[in-house]
């Protein structure tokens, strides 16, 4: 009994602190935002009481949803991409022994000590058009005039793929590595060829990591507005940018606050789908 | 082993919470709460006054009008003591009484400001407002690149600009420059006028290569941009770095700004505020903020201790034909407000 007392107490004490952060600082908030995209705006920014669905409405003003379209499929692409260069390495990474993979997978994780902002502008530096990466490719003679890697949609895009990278590897990572080898081995046997077996087998047992990966990249690159504004010059607007402009530039709070419904609501559909698909909620936390 | 780990976090969390609630030394005579832009007031100054005043000089910063406004309609009223700032900022505070009046008698250094940058239209008889440091968004020419001579805003709608110009990440100043371009005011309501601005607006778009406002001379330094709509300070700055950049003031008169030391209702420490304003309105203090942040200084009488490079240079000390052809951005109403914002989206889209 005092042993059963004992354990719940340390659950509680555990549990609590954490619980109590979610309700103030997740779900206030959360609950703020909506109120207020059904209230007027203040003429000098804040908002006026009152109930209507014009913030609603006003969304859709072709302008905002071609920008929001705009930056789904841009968020889609850098979702495609991450995938692209994460699958093979996690695959090279997973067959490697154990050493090997702490010391490969540490570089991944070491990048977070340094803070991304600087890491921003340590890129616009190499990419930017009198920089390292644009000196090189002239003096070897493959380009003429320098590229623009920075400063637009491009640039915008590599920063979002650098930045959301580690996001797709760690639970694609962990779905490879628990790969049953001896299964590969039996398709081998009974005649699968490489490609068969991969199709077949490898990807279907590594589905959890590939959905896994693509929501944690796909729902962060459609808000990291300083990232695009960093790389792509301030000149690509992300779901993000448009909210942060209502805010701070248009003073217009409860249109801002309906983009943000928008985008939770995008989130949660999206979030559905992957639990539909069969994906576990676990293996987006489970890193 | 998690569990452990998990709980030494937790109490981690729960101390951490609790250090840093204990009271800071107070200085003899009390402190005051000081709300500035960054990178704008030296932290020479403000230690010099601290020790000369004995007062302790607690500095928030902020890095827009709108932040600012923002954080006073957000904090309750006493949270800061001076607050700095700009013209239509200062306009709108008014408007809402949300400024103490100034105890003229405690502010004698107001008299080392320049006559041109007193009683203006934000605030006529300044009542509420002391001037510090100002300046124009004016153009940068790298003349090694630019074959073109650019003399004005118009200029910088000249198609052989592609791709070269670096601009304020800022609606009103580049909406402002379009409307000026066009000889109309940088406060056009009219929305027949407005739909006219945005097709002008739009043909800026191939020319701009990136927008920037924390350092927008970093671009024309390195030489990725050739051309810079930008601040008078940051154009200063580039020259000092790259030679072959000028300054160029436009023809059609400039969007001009002035920052101001203003006390927002209800300052618990009025009597300290009026201190610290007074120092940094004395010729000793402006000259120390006017060489770190090389803006347009109405302070006359610390112009005449500054060196010849500062006088010298017309990107530092910003001529007064400047300012006084200028104008000032204004407050505008929320049905304008949401036009502006729908041209400047269009814009970036």
């Amino acid at each position: 009994m005092k042993k059963k007392f004992k354990s719940n107490l340390a659950k509680f004490a555990m549990i609590t602190p954490i619980s109590l952060w979610m309700y103030i600082m997740v779900a206030l908030p959360f609950l703020y935002i909506i109120l207020i995209s059904f209230m007027h705006p203040g003429t000098y920014g804040g908002v006026e009481l009152g109930v209507t669905l014009d913030n609603y409405k006003e969304l859709l003003n072709p302008l905002y949803l071609v920008t929001f379209g705009r930056s789904i499929v841009m968020s889609t692409a850098v979702t495609c991409v991450c995938l692209l260069l994460a699958y093979p390495f996690c695959y090279f990474v997973a067959k490697k022994n154990d050493i090997q993979k702490k010391i490969l997978m540490s570089c991944i994780m070491i990048t977070f000590c340094v803070s991304m902002i600087i890491r921003l502008f340590m890129w616009i530096n190499l990419l930017r058009s009198e920089g390292a990466v644009n000196h090189f490719f002239i003096n070897i003679g493959w380009i003429q005039v320098p590229l623009k890697l920075v400063y637009s949609n491009m640039g915008a895009m590599i920063g979002l793929i650098y930045m959301l990278l580690p996001f797709m590897i760690l639970p694609l990572f962990n779905s490879i590595e628990k790969i049953d080898y001896t299964i590969l081995e039996a398709a081998c046997d009974l005649g699968a060829k490489p490609f068969q077996s991969f199709i077949n087998i490898t990807i279907p047992l590594t589905k959890p990591g590939i959905f896994a990966g693509s929501v944690m990249v796909f729902i962060p690159s459609m808000g990291l507005y300083f990232v695009t504004d960093l790389m792509g010059g301030s000149k690509t607007l992300v779901i993000g940018n448009l909210i942060k402009n209502q805010f701070i530039t248009a003073r217009n709070w409860p249109l801002g606050a309906a983009m943000s419904v928008i985008l939770m609501l995008i989130t949660y559909l999206l979030l559905k789908a992957y639990q539909m698909a069969g994906g576990s909620m676990d293996d987006l936390s489970g890193m | 082993m998690k569990r452990k780990v998990a709980l030494s976090l937790t109490s981690a969390l729960i101390i951490s919470s609790f250090v840093g609630c204990g009271s800071s030394k107070t200085a003899e005579n009390g402190e005051v709460n000081v709300f500035v832009w960054t990178e704008y007031v030296s932290e020479t100054a403000i230690k010099n006054f601290e020790d000369e005043a004995g007062i302790k000089v607690n500095v928030s910063t902020y890095s827009s009008n709108e932040d600012l406004l923002a954080k006073l309609k957000s904090e309750s009223e006493g949270t800061y003591d001076v607050i700095l700032p700009s013209d239509y900022a200062v306009e709108y505070l008014i408007a809402q009484d949300k400024l103490e009046e100034l105890d003229k008698d405690a502010l004698p250094n107001l008299s080392n400001i320049d006559d041109a940058y007193l009683d203006e239209s934000f605030d006529p008889g300044n009542v509420y407002s002391a001037p510090y440091e100002g300046g124009v968004a004016c153009i940068a020419v790298n003349t090694s690149k630019v074959d073109k001579d650019i003399k004005s805003y118009a200029d910088l709608f000249d198609p052989s600009l592609e791709g070269q110009l670096v601009v304020l990440d800022d609606y009103r100043a580049v909406i402002g420059i379009t409307e000026r371009a066009m000889g109309l005011s940088m406060n056009e309501t009219d929305p027949e006028t407005l739909s006219e601005v945005e097709d002008k607006l739009l043909s800026l778009k191939n020319n701009i290569k990136l927008y920037d406002s924390d350092s927008p001379k970093s671009a024309l330094i390195s030489g990725d941009c050739s051309v810079g709509m930008i601040w008078s300070a940051e154009v200063a700055l580039s020259m000092d770095e790259n030679p072959d950049i000028e300054i160029v003031y436009p023809t059609e008169g400039s969007y001009v700004f002035l920052d101001n030391w203003c006390v927002p209702k209800g300052a618990k420490n009025y009597d300290n505020a009026m201190k610290f304003i007074d120092y940094m309105l004395s010729a000793d203090a402006a000259k120390i903020n006017i060489e770190d942040f090389p803006y347009l200084c109405p302070n006359k009488a610390a112009l005449e201790l500054m060196g010849e490079d500062y006088i010298a240079n017309e990107a530092k000390n910003v001529p007064a034909e400047v300012i006084s052809g200028g104008e000032f951005v204004k407050y505008l109403d929320t049905d304008t407000m949401a036009i502006y914002d729908d041209m400047w989206t269009k814009l970036k889209e």
